[in-house]
């Protein structure tokens, strides 16, 4: 809408329709025209952000003809001046991350000119490995995610990835707050060891470990290190997918990387930036139970089911009693409130002729949906650069945060039990009151409760909280030795210190039988990284590009852990801060170092930016590994094709502005193993004499020395193709990638004392098709409508699980069989289970149909279908493949309209094809005198309802993983809708701001799903590879409502 | 400028020297650096008793829990529990178990978990110089305690499973290929734990304070004497049961081991009465905090909420009702109403009839309901079984029941009733065995005595299958008891013999193709 037509003549560049202005400008340009003839004139006008309307600084404006070149940049205020010999004229603004935009002037009056976000157009730069290259040059498959949905509100990065970028399959596996998701790029290529794509936050490696910021210390979902980070500190997020790109990272490429780049100041005045926002949240979804009626005739189903003579103690309610109760106690209601949100963060930044800064701080507080669950952030950030001289720069990014979560108790995705806080509320008899009339908590003896404690008062007066600190923070230093050859040292550290407290008070279930229970745990993991490379960068006679990057890095780890449990306390008050006043128990140390070493190599090379090479190689050498197997040699090749620069493309140039093809091989490496897996280490096991404890020390691991890295190997073919005149961008990717050397705990002979040895063996295989597709669909003067989509699939596929070995079933929960297996020629994650047709009958009793062994089973129980006709009965030899965790693809549909001051965006995202293992529904469909059931039970089989689809209630049920848990886990979701207002500049230029912003978002707002439990996303053994798609009961996924402002100044 | 800047960009190389990429653990133990003193030797030692009652992966133990799910649900005393939502518990409670039973790859894993870590103490304390020894008889102890330990969990096995890979050393390689074995004949199985027990009969005969609980020469005598008996080798079996049965109580005994029944049969399971006289050989349980005994069988008990069953319950009313009113052995062993000192109230939770288990119930604990605080020890062998053993023995060898198998099945029986006052003598003889019974009549009355006084101890399955094939009925002894249990409803498969050997697990036959299934799986 920027570009003022020419009402007449054939000017060479008269590009498309335009509608702006044609009749008011048509004297005004002929009068400009003529009176301008052959003098000196100044022309002038404003640069904004198309959907900001913001100012943008430092725009530069050049007049387009051959020669030298004139020009000038925007000031402060966005405005500029220019000089020019004569009208029309042509002038080009460009300035980085927005899309160059020619002008034809044909008056002196002054214009205004929106500058267009850059998402994908060739010409622009993007962050890659160790530099930048012209997006027109790259090889390999790059994405940057959109700053649109980088904007979104959210506590952490992690969480807004999701649907981004195609490929990268996001999953907020828990929604409590400061929770992790799970994050995999292309599919997961490993079985058990490290399926987490690599983080470069501003040229430093992160590993993301939850690990290192866990002590032991209470229970309760892991800590997210990744929310340390403010996300409105981020410039920008690029991903790089295939190996062309990652090699360069070598044995931490193969899971993807992740290239954060935070914000910088700009040459310019000094510009201060507020961005607030308060929301509220709800529970989108409540599990579905029965109430107190329902549950005392459950209760008496299951007492009708047991033989007289064992009846005693049994639960039986007169029909009185049942009338009596009616509804009863909702415990889950009891426990979910409203929650709130809301962040504020500030920023200074700048800069001169030979300076850069940014100083930022930020505040996050949320209160989550259920009680006792909030996570709150202070953080601040630093980052400077300097020009000490022409030749040597210097710059250093920091940043420090502090955050505190407060979480439910209860299993996390390493814990195997269904011990969860939350749970427990659902399991909680609704015949019992919560409160008692006094309103104090009811824990009177009431044998409905599965416990002696009141669930809901375990919750809130239990301590679970985690104090998390975090430091990264880099200097480097570049020098130009020669123009060319840039030598670039650069030194940062990663420090992270965590404090979790916890405290069970001798009146909850936990701290009920010890007289109080408390834990302290401590651990701090620091990290630095030191690396150097020099830089050759050469264009001979604008035809032969050259890049050549050489370098050697070196990076540590090292962390130590306390902890220290008491129990036995006199009393309640001094919780966890006085743990001498217990009775000391288990204390635990511990500490770890590992380094990596690693040679790096690159050579970009482009002819006319037409023909593009890369080649990358990378030595590492990991302290993890075993002695005989410490290096791994990772190389790549890229090779990609500017089809639209040949002269033959000519003819199709208006239709299709730019054409690529990229193609590439390489591999890449995982060693993501704990430190000393390869040594055989003493564990130790303890014993009494004579009631006194001794301790015991034996090998609990066997030696291996060729313990080795697992390799990717990657084939990428890609094409970028824009159309009319970059209105149409599209990305398309295929890929195929293969892993060997799996690190995989090979089953060993189990007679040998040792049931498996971490070895390198077996494969899997990930292929897939990626689609991105960012359209520009209406564009005239006051009305514009953009749209992107992402869509991507992925198929995994285990190859082999090493010699003899076709299966294994994955450690299942305590009093549980595996619901997964891990089998050659399936998905990692497959569910295994029993078929299952309805109920018996009395017929099929009569027929002798096979029955389920290990239970005796009559007319209205579970009917099993076997897996052959030729078996009588129904035993674990009838299980059978029952579906995928993995999608069978995912994407993602956003679009903004914007008119004139207003924007509207909305933001769908979703999955199809994948299974969920709904276990909170098998375990609530459990029939038990102590507990609460699921409200799907009204449905079952009984004397009074024969066609019920559900089995009868029986006093012994067992937890058998049928078809009917495995259920259609496919969704979309509103993810995001906002509405956001600009104030016109005439209207703030009065407070002296630049930009006025105001917007209200809705999150979550929408889910379209056949998944029966609340959250389609449910995965409750977060980073467990082999347990995806589980619903074990997680925090209850909410609804957000908020309202911002955002103000620069 | 250009000098400073070079320098500073240099010295940051400088600084981060290349990092070694050797591991040198600080926080954890390599095998190298250990097996080198006295206490190394003791450690290794101790790690080996820990596998009788713990798991490493915190799974239930050998000796508390999963040796019980074999021999207690899989016999005629117990049936599956409510509470056992485990379908592979289940399966042993109802003998449907299939050969991927995953509580019988567990028993297996432990056992062999135990032999693994006996091995390895056996192989490396010699190699520790006797110089580093205070005491030059503590390493050929520490030694014989394995040896002990690991005839032990091989005897179990061999009953278990019959010929199993017979592994003596620990392995040092990670390639499946080279580790892979078959079965080593029962014979050879039963060779190397006589003569493993034979070296541990020469351990000391009682130990101090806080040395008790370790295996001692009277351990080994019993135990021997147990495997004779199971091989109906019963000269030898005599032979051992002599050294062991208290000189002065029985004629022609040699005992100085100073073994005696406890007059009191609750104080059998208390743990302020633990390892006393009648202890033979212990799994030691203790509270504390470095270690789990929350899964002992003392989940018999964890609520007074009467709909919360434990884990397990006794088969029927058939198993309660074989003893008479005034048998201690009743009262100490079954449970139907507790007193809960929180409220004040008793809470029934059954008829007496359908009682459940109280053996392993800590009664000394306050709350009640923290039962995974337990001390209460696990007796592999009490000085009862040696009398029980004596009496079988001297009935198998003279055609019949001679004077003293009366006086030792009798001693037995005093003790239940409250009338035994110690070294053989009882103070009245109301509930002695009826006297003149044939050699088959008192076989049968020492088995029905044995299954009265050993209720969870990890015995009864071994029993019914050591006594094979009842002549009357043409099945085995424990199909016959099995069959009589409605709840038992897989005991009824076609194939008697499979019912008296436990699966060899499968994932060990679908990894080594050298191992073979037993008959009838």
């Amino acid at each position: 809408m920027a570009k003022l037509p020419l009402f007449f003549g054939n000017y060479k560049k008269f590009p498309g329709f335009h509608v702006r202005k044609i009749s008011v400008l048509f004297l005004l340009t002929v009068f400009t025209f003529l009176s301008s003839f052959g003098q000196q004139v100044e022309i002038s006008g404003k640069v904004l952000e198309e959907s900001s309307k913001a100012t943008v600084i430092g725009a530069t404006i050049k007049v387009k003809q051959k020669g030298p070149q004139t020009g000038t940049v925007s000031d402060a205020k966005g405005d500029f001046r220019l000089n020019v010999k004569s009208l029309p004229v042509t002038i080009v603004i460009s300035s980085i991350g927005y899309k160059n935009q020619e002008i034809d002037v044909y008056e002196a009056d002054p214009i205004t000119i929106y500058l267009i976000e850059d998402q994908n157009r060739l010409s622009s730069v993007v962050v890659v490995g160790y530099g930048t290259q012209k997006r027109s040059d790259i090889t390999g498959s790059v994405s940057t995610v959109s700053p649109g949905l980088l904007a979104q509100p959210s506590a952490s990065f992690d969480n807004l990835l999701q649907g981004s970028v195609s490929g990268v399959v996001t999953t907020q596996s828990s929604n409590a707050p400061g929770s992790t998701a799970s994050i995999r790029i292309r599919g997961g290529n490993s079985v058990n060891f490290g399926n987490d794509p690599l983080y470069v936050i501003d040229g430093f490696l992160v590993y993301n470990n939850n690990d290192n910021v866990n002590t032991g210390a209470g229970s309760g979902i892991t800590v997210n290190a990744l929310s340390t980070i403010n996300p409105s500190d981020i410039e920008s997020i690029d991903i790089l997918k295939d190996a062309s790109a990652t090699a360069i990272y070598g044995a931490r490429g193969a899971n993807g990387v992740v290239i954060i780049s935070t914000k910088k100041g700009k040459k310019g005045v000094n510009q201060v930036n507020y961005n607030g926002y308060y929301g509220t949240q709800r529970a989108a979804k409540k599990v579905q139970l029965l109430n107190a009626s329902q549950w005392d005739q459950l209760q008496n189903d299951i007492y009708a089911s047991v033989p007289v003579a064992s009846r005693v103690g049994l639960n039986y309610f007169t029909d009185a009693q049942i009338a009596a109760d009616a509804a009863g106690y909702d415990w889950q209601n009891a426990a979910l409130k409203t929650g709130s949100v809301q962040n504020h963060d500030i920023s200074i930044s700048g800069g001169d002729e030979k300076s850069r800064y940014l100083i930022s701080g930020n505040y996050f507080d949320q209160k989550g949906v259920v009680v006792s669950s909030d996570f709150q952030r202070y953080s601040g950030r630093i980052n400077y650069e300097r020009d000490v001289s022409k030749k040597f720069k210097v710059s250093t990014n920091a940043f420090g945060s502090r955050s505190t979560e407060n979480k439910l108790t209860g299993s996390g995705y390493n814990s195997l039990n269904f011990n969860g806080a939350f749970p427990s509320l659902l399991l909680t008899s609704p015949r019992t009151p919560v409160y008692n009339t006094d309103g104090s908590y009811n824990t009177s003896t009431n044998s409905y409760l599965s416990t002696t404690t009141n669930p809901l008062q375990d919750i809130i007066s239990t301590k679970n909280n985690t104090y998390l600190t975090r430091v990264l923070a880099n200097v480097s230093g570049e020098y130009k030795i020669i123009p060319d050859l840039t030598l670039k040292v650069s030194g940062g550290t990663d420090i992270s210190i965590t404090k979790q407290n916890y405290y069970a008070p001798s009146y909850t279930n936990a701290g009920n039988s010890v007289s109080g229970s408390a834990s302290v745990g401590m651990t701090q993991v620091n990290s630095w990284l030191n690396e150097n490379t020099l830089t050759y960068d050469h264009d001979f006679n604008d035809k032969h590009f050259l890049n050549v990057l050489v370098g050697y890095t070196t990076q540590y780890q090292g962390g130590e852990s306390v902890l220290a449990n008491a129990q036995l306390f006199p009393n309640d008050i001094s919780t966890y801060n006085n743990l001498a006043s217990g009775t000391a128990q288990p204390l635990a140390s511990s500490s770890f170092t590992s380094t990596t070493n690693s040679y790096l190599a690159r050579i970009n090379y482009s002819y006319k930016h037409k023909y593009n090479v890369t080649v990358s190689e990378r030595a590492d050498g990991a302290s993890v590994l075993g002695a005989n197997k410490k290096w791994g040699y990772f190389p790549s090749v890229g090779l990609s094709w500017n089809v639209n620069k040949e002269g033959f493309f000519k003819p199709f140039e208006k239709t299709i502005s730019d054409l690529k093809i990229r193609l590439s091989a390489g591999q890449t490496g995982n060693s993501n193993v704990p430190p000393y897996s390869s040594l055989q280490s003493l564990g130790t096991s303890n014993y009494y004499f004579n009631n006194t404890l001794v301790t015991g020390l034996a090998p609990s691991q066997l030696e291996n020395k060729n313990l080795g890295w697992e390799t990717t190997t990657q084939f990428d073919a890609g094409i970028d193709l824009s159309l009319l005149n970059n209105k149409i961008n599209l990305v398309l990717d295929g890929y195929y990638k293969k892993t060997t050397d799996l690190l995989l705990n090979v089953p060993l002979p189990l007679y040998t004392g040792y049931q498996s040895a971490l070895e390198n063996v077996g494969s899997v295989q990930n292929k897939g098709l990626e689609l991105t597709v960012n359209t520009e669909n209406i564009k005239t003067k006051n009305f514009s409508w953009r749209s992107t989509i992402v869509w991507a699939t992925n198929a995994n596929k285990i190859l082999s699980l090493g010699k003899g070995v076709s299966n294994y079933f994955p450690l299942a929960p305590t009093g549980q069989v595996s619901p997964v297996i891990v089998a050659v020629g399936q998905p990692v994650g497959t569910f295994w289970g029993y078929s299952t047709n309805g109920l018996l009958t009395a017929e099929d009793i009569a027929n002798g149909y096979p029955l389920l062994t290990g239970v005796s089973q009559t007319v209205g129980d579970q009917k099993y279908l076997t897996t052959s006709s030729a078996h009588k009965t129904i035993t674990t030899v009838d299980k059978h493949y029952l579906g995928s965790a993995q999608p069978s693809f995912t994407g993602s549909f956003s679009n903004t309209f914007t008119y004139k001051q207003v924007d509207l965006t909305f933001f769908f995202q979703g999955s199809y094809g994948n299974k969920i293992f709904n276990l909170l529904q098998q375990q609530l469909e459990l029939t038990k005198q102590t507990s609460n059931a699921s409200a799907s039970l009204l449905d079952r089989y009984s004397a009074t309802n024969p066609n019920g689809t559900l089995p009868r209630a029986t006093n012994a049920p067992v937890a058998q993983v049928i078809d009917r848990y495995i259920e259609d886990g496919s969704y979309l979701r509103l993810k995001n809708l906002t509405l956001s207002y600009s104030v016109p500049t005439k209207l703030i230029s009065r407070i002296h701001a630049r930009q006025l912003k105001v917007y209200v978002t809705g999150q979550n707002l929408l889910t379209i799903t056949k998944y029966s439990g609340t959250d389609p996303e449910a995965n409750f053994y977060t980073g467990d590879n082999t347990k995806q798609g589980i619903d074990f009961g997680v925090y209850p996924s909410s609804k957000t409502y908020l309202v911002g402002v955002s103000i620069t100044l | 400028m250009k000098k400073i800047s070079i320098i500073l960009l240099l010295a940051g190389i400088a600084l981060y020297s290349c990092n070694s990429l050797i591991e040198d653990p600080n926080s954890s133990i390599s095998a190298g650096q250990f097996y080198k003193t006295q206490a190394d030797a003791i450690s290794s030692v101790s790690a080996v008793y820990s596998t009788l009652d713990s798991d490493p992966a915190s799974d239930f133990p050998i000796y508390g829990r999963n040796l019980n799910l074999l021999t207690g649900n899989g016999s005629d005393d117990q049936i599956y529990a409510p509470s056992n939502t485990n379908p592979d518990v289940r399966a042993l409670g109802t003998a449907t178990y299939i050969t991927s039973n995953d509580r019988v790859r567990k028993s297996w894993v432990q056992h062999y978990y135990g032999i693994n870590r006996a091995n390895i103490a056996i192989d490396n304390i010699p190699k520790i110089p006797l110089t580093q020894f205070s005491d030059t008889t503590i390493r050929l102890r520490l030694i014989r305690e394995s040896k002990f330990i690991r005839a032990l969990l091989y005897f179990n096995l061999v009953r278990l499973h019959g010929g199993v890979p017979l592994v003596l050393h620990d392995p040092t390689t990670v390639v499946v290929n080279q580790l892979l074995i078959g079965r080593t004949s029962k014979d050879s199985i039963y060779q190397q734990i006589i003569s493993d027990l034979n070296d541990a009969t020469n351990l000391p005969s009682t130990y101090s304070s806080s040395n008790i609980g370790r295996v001692t020469g009277g351990a080994a005598h019993v135990l021997l004497a147990k495997v004779y008996v199971t091989r109906k080798d019963w000269q030898n079996a005599l032979v051992e049961l002599k050294k062991v049965i208290t000189s002065g109580s029985f004629a022609g005994v040699t005992g100085n081991y100073n073994y005696d029944l406890n007059p009191v049969f609750s104080q059998l399971f208390n743990p302020n009465y633990k390892n006393g006289v009648e202890h033979v050989f212990s799994a030691q349980f203790g509270t504390g905090a470095a270690r789990s005994t929350n899964t002992l069988s003392s989940s018999n008990f964890n609520s007074f909420n009467p709909s919360i069953y434990p884990g397990d319950l006794p088969a029927d009313s058939t198993l309660f009702q074989l003893f008479d009113a005034s048998d201690t052995r009743r009262s100490t062993t079954f449970f139907s109403s507790l007193y809960n000192s929180a409220t004040g109230k008793t809470v029934v939770f059954s008829t007496p009839a359908n009682s459940r288990f109280a053996k392993f119930i800590d009664f000394t604990i306050t709350p009640l309901t923290s039962q995974s605080l337990s001390k209460v020890n696990f007796p592999v062998i009490r000085y009862a079984e040696v009398l029980l053993l004596y009496a079988e023995v001297l009935n198998e060898l003279n055609g019949g029941p001679t004077a003293d198998a009366y006086k030792a099945i009798n001693n037995v029986r005093a003790r239940a009733h409250s009338l035994y006052s110690g070294n053989g003598i009882a103070t009245a003889a109301t509930y002695d065995l009826t006297s003149g019974l044939s050699q088959a009549d008192f076989r049968d009355a020492v088995f029905n005595e044995r299954r009265k006084e050993f209720i969870q101890e990890a015995q009864r399955w071994f029993d019914l299958v050591r006594r094979g094939v009842n002549q009357g009925t043409g099945n085995s002894y424990l199909i016959d008891a099995l069959k009589k249990l409605p709840g038992k409803t897989g005991a009824f498969a076609p194939t008697a013999n499979r019912d008296t050997l436990y699966p060899v697990p499968q994932v060990e036959i679908d990894l080594n193709p050298k191992l073979t299934q037993n008959p009838g799986w």
